[in-house]
């Protein structure tokens, strides 16, 4: 209990009616109980205005209450609506009856929310395919059916209707998913049927994909269910009506179409402008750096479905500019960004000044910057645009910003996405379209690029933790320090090289290294490890060649490798024998300068230099 | 938790889901007692209840609820048996 932290009574009263005079807006989507006591108040004070829209909500279950937050929401938004509540249990009865009070009332926009209890018929323990996908066609045609009703007799009028979500009783187990006839096989197959023959004046409100974000387990609540008929468990009323708050908005052209992102700790770790374009954290064997491309990733991802992106970041232009040109991680490029703005103004006026020059409205931009100084005042002075709280943590970024789901967008053009852009995408695709059916095959169309360098400032700390951290490709697991690595990197005596490795899917960085001890004309591979992500690749064929190339120019008449064996690297107990090394027992093997072109060296990667 | 205390968190949580800091709750009061006390304000009552004292009622337990009384001594099972877990 929390009841130390309170006041007294009379301070708690005056703490309540301080949140109760609240606006929705302020309050966290799961605070339901304040939700629904300010939608109450909202509603009970609410003026109609007569040339307002008119919304009917039309459901299989109890709906009070999400006809109250919702009018309640839309009233917050500046749309106020004039709202029919249909009957309980109502859909068909409403619909189908062309001379009822539902009709009468004339919607502009009508909401469906049916349930999966409104399929009638499920299939039969045993029901063949064919026979499945008939009972989901004949399903769904019945909802055809109620919305070209609904369309005849107002044909001016927009339908939204929910989607089906899954039963929570899952009586087959983890058959569920693996038989056709499963109930909740069936439910997916008929959200499909509704996807492929749905009209234009329909769009499917995906509570579906509401739920599952939240878990069946939570989002059922039986209680409320046997006490009142409430669908879901009322804990998700906020997030429920703000979705088709959203959508209504959307349907008035409301929508948000430009993410403006800043850059330092945003879309990558550390300030560009102290590191340099390299210093910066980005790398993909880095957690945190896989977690900016990932973030990267995301935002490509929106850019693809249409969403402007634009930069607004403290920082002198040229160093902002530098690692979307010259980082090789990057996976945002200068040509995606289509306003960009670096420079020491305040932020307020650099977003007006993006919105004017992409000649687009502040209220249709989204804002994310990790700086809780900067959203303050976003959110001080430009009201309009939705700002989205940033975690701590860059691993959740996507997870803030996808479920903030700003871009809740009731359609999407060709216009929207860009004609050229599609092509060199959907060209881009193609070639990635992998058809194989051997392993070398596979590899081939990987289209891997490797690079063997010597390690210099920029690749001497991931040299050193590969090296301290590989396990099982490694094959003598020697310890050093970075002051170490450095030492040898600048001795003469010591090659120490790193090959870093692309493909068509992704950029790994360096995932393996070896350093050699150039011992008279031996050539001691003292050190030789390898990431476990790019095992099967031939990438240990590949670095084999590369050594060898070294050794012949050096003029090294043989090559010494040694194993010593740990309880974690047997993997490469036999590395150097299937190389076409000649095992001189103790873990030491021999390839002599005549037996270089027999070694093992063939690879699908193609050499790429710097 | 004392029974004055139940009490006191109850009318904060009563004049909230009422708008009407003027409500004060006796145990004998039942949903006659309050003009707008219908089955959808006592929805709203037993979710800022069960937000408010972070318990589940069964139910039963809802279903049973006559009076102001008969709430405060369900709060008061629920709280005493999570304060024993």
């Amino acid at each position: 209990m929390t009841g130390n932290t309170h006041g007294n009574t009379s301070d708690r009263i005056w703490q309540m009616s301080e949140k109760i005079r609240k606006n929705l807006s302020d309050i966290p989507l799961d605070d339901y109980a304040s939700i629904l006591n300010i939608a109450d108040r909202m509603v009970k004070n609410k003026k109609i205005v007569s040339d307002s829209k008119k919304i009917a909500v039309l459901g299989t279950h109890s709906i009070q209450m999400i006809v109250k937050v919702l009018d309640a929401m839309l009233m917050e938004a500046g749309l106020p609506m004039r709202f029919y509540e249909g009957e309980y249990n109502g859909l068909a009865m409403d619909i189908l009856d062309s001379h009822s009070a539902f009709y009468s009332f004339r919607p502009d926009i009508v909401i469906l929310l049916p349930s999966y209890t409104d399929i009638k018929e499920y299939p039969n323990m045993m029901a063949d395919e064919e026979r499945v996908r008939e009972m989901a066609r004949s399903a769904s045609a019945f909802f055809q059916k109620l919305y070209s009703a609904i369309h005849a007799q107002l044909p001016n009028a927009h339908i939204f209707c929910s989607n089906l979500i899954e039963p929570y009783a899952r009586p087959l187990g983890n058959l569920e998913g693996n038989v056709f006839y499963s109930q909740s096989c069936f439910v997916s197959l008929v959200n499909l049927e509704w996807i492929i023959y749905k009209p234009d004046y329909v769009t499917i409100l995906d509570m579906r994909g509401l739920a599952e974000r939240i878990g069946l387990d939570s989002w059922y609540d039986s209680t409320l269910w046997f006490l009142s008929k409430q669908g879901f468990s009322l804990k998700y009323i906020g997030a429920y009506c703000n979705l088709m708050k959203q959508q209504i908005l959307a349907l008035s052209g409301r929508i948000k179409k430009c993410l403006v992102i800043d850059l330092d700790n945003t879309i990558w770790g550390g300030a560009v402008g102290d590191t340099g374009y390299n210093g910066i954290v980005l790398e993909p064997n880095d957690p945190e750096g896989e977690a900016f491309l990932a973030f990267q990733r995301y935002i490509c991802q929106l850019k693809e479905r249409g969403v402007i992106l634009a930069v607004c970041s403290k920082n002198d232009e040229q160093n902002a500019k530098e690692p979307f040109e010259k980082n090789p991680y990057m996976l945002l490029k200068s040509e995606d960004i289509s306003c960009f703005v670096a420079n020491w103004d305040d932020k307020v006026s650099n977003i007006s000044r993006i919105a004017e020059e992409l000649n687009i409205g502040t209220d249709s931009m989204v804002f994310f910057d990790d700086n809780p100084t900067e959203r303050a005042l976003v959110r001080r002075f430009l009201p309009e645009v939705e700002v989205v709280e940033v975690p701590e943590d860059p691993a959740l970024y996507v997870n803030a910003l996808d479920s903030a789901q700003a871009f809740d967008w009731i359609q999407i053009t060709k216009e929207d996405i860009g004609r050229t852009d599609t092509y060199v995408a959907d060209k881009k695709r193609e070639d990635l379209k992998l058809d194989f059916s051997s392993y070398d095959e596979y590899l081939a169309q990987l289209q891997m690029c490797g690079r063997f360098c010597e390690v210099d400032a920029e690749t001497v700390s991931r040299f050193t933790q590969l090296l301290n951290k590989t396990n099982q490709f490694n094959l003598t697991t020697n310890r050093y320090s970075e002051a170490q690595i450095q030492a040898m990197a600048d001795s003469d005596e010591y090659g120490l090289y790193a090959t870093a490795l692309k493909d068509a899917f992704s950029d790994y960085g360096i995932i393996a290294c070896v350093i050699l001890l150039f011992d008279n004309e031996i050539c001691r591979i003292t050190d030789w490890c390898m990431s476990c992500r790019v095992l099967k690749k031939d990438i240990e064929n590949f670095t084999m060649k590369k050594i060898i190339e070294i050794c012949s120019q050096r003029g090294c008449g043989q090559i010494a490798g040694k194993y010593l064996p740990t309880k974690k690297n047997q993997m490469v107990k036999n590395l150097y024998a299937e190389l076409g090394f000649e095992a001189c027992g103790n873990g030491q093997f021999i390839l002599t300068k005549e037996q270089f072109w027999e070694a093992k060296t063939k690879s699908f990667i193609k050499e790429e230099t710097r | 938790m004392t029974k004055e205390e139940i009490m006191n968190r109850l009318t904060e949580i009563y004049r909230e889901v009422f708008d009407d800091a003027s409500i004060s709750l006796s145990e004998e009061m039942t949903a006659d007692d309050i003009e707008d006390w219908d089955s959808l304000t006592h929805l709203r009552l037993i979710m800022q209840i069960e937000q408010q004292f972070q318990i589940k009622f069964t139910t039963g337990q809802i279903k049973n609820m006559d009076n102001v009384g008969a709430l405060m001594e369900q709060i008061q099972i629920l709280t005493d048996k999570k304060q024993g877990e």
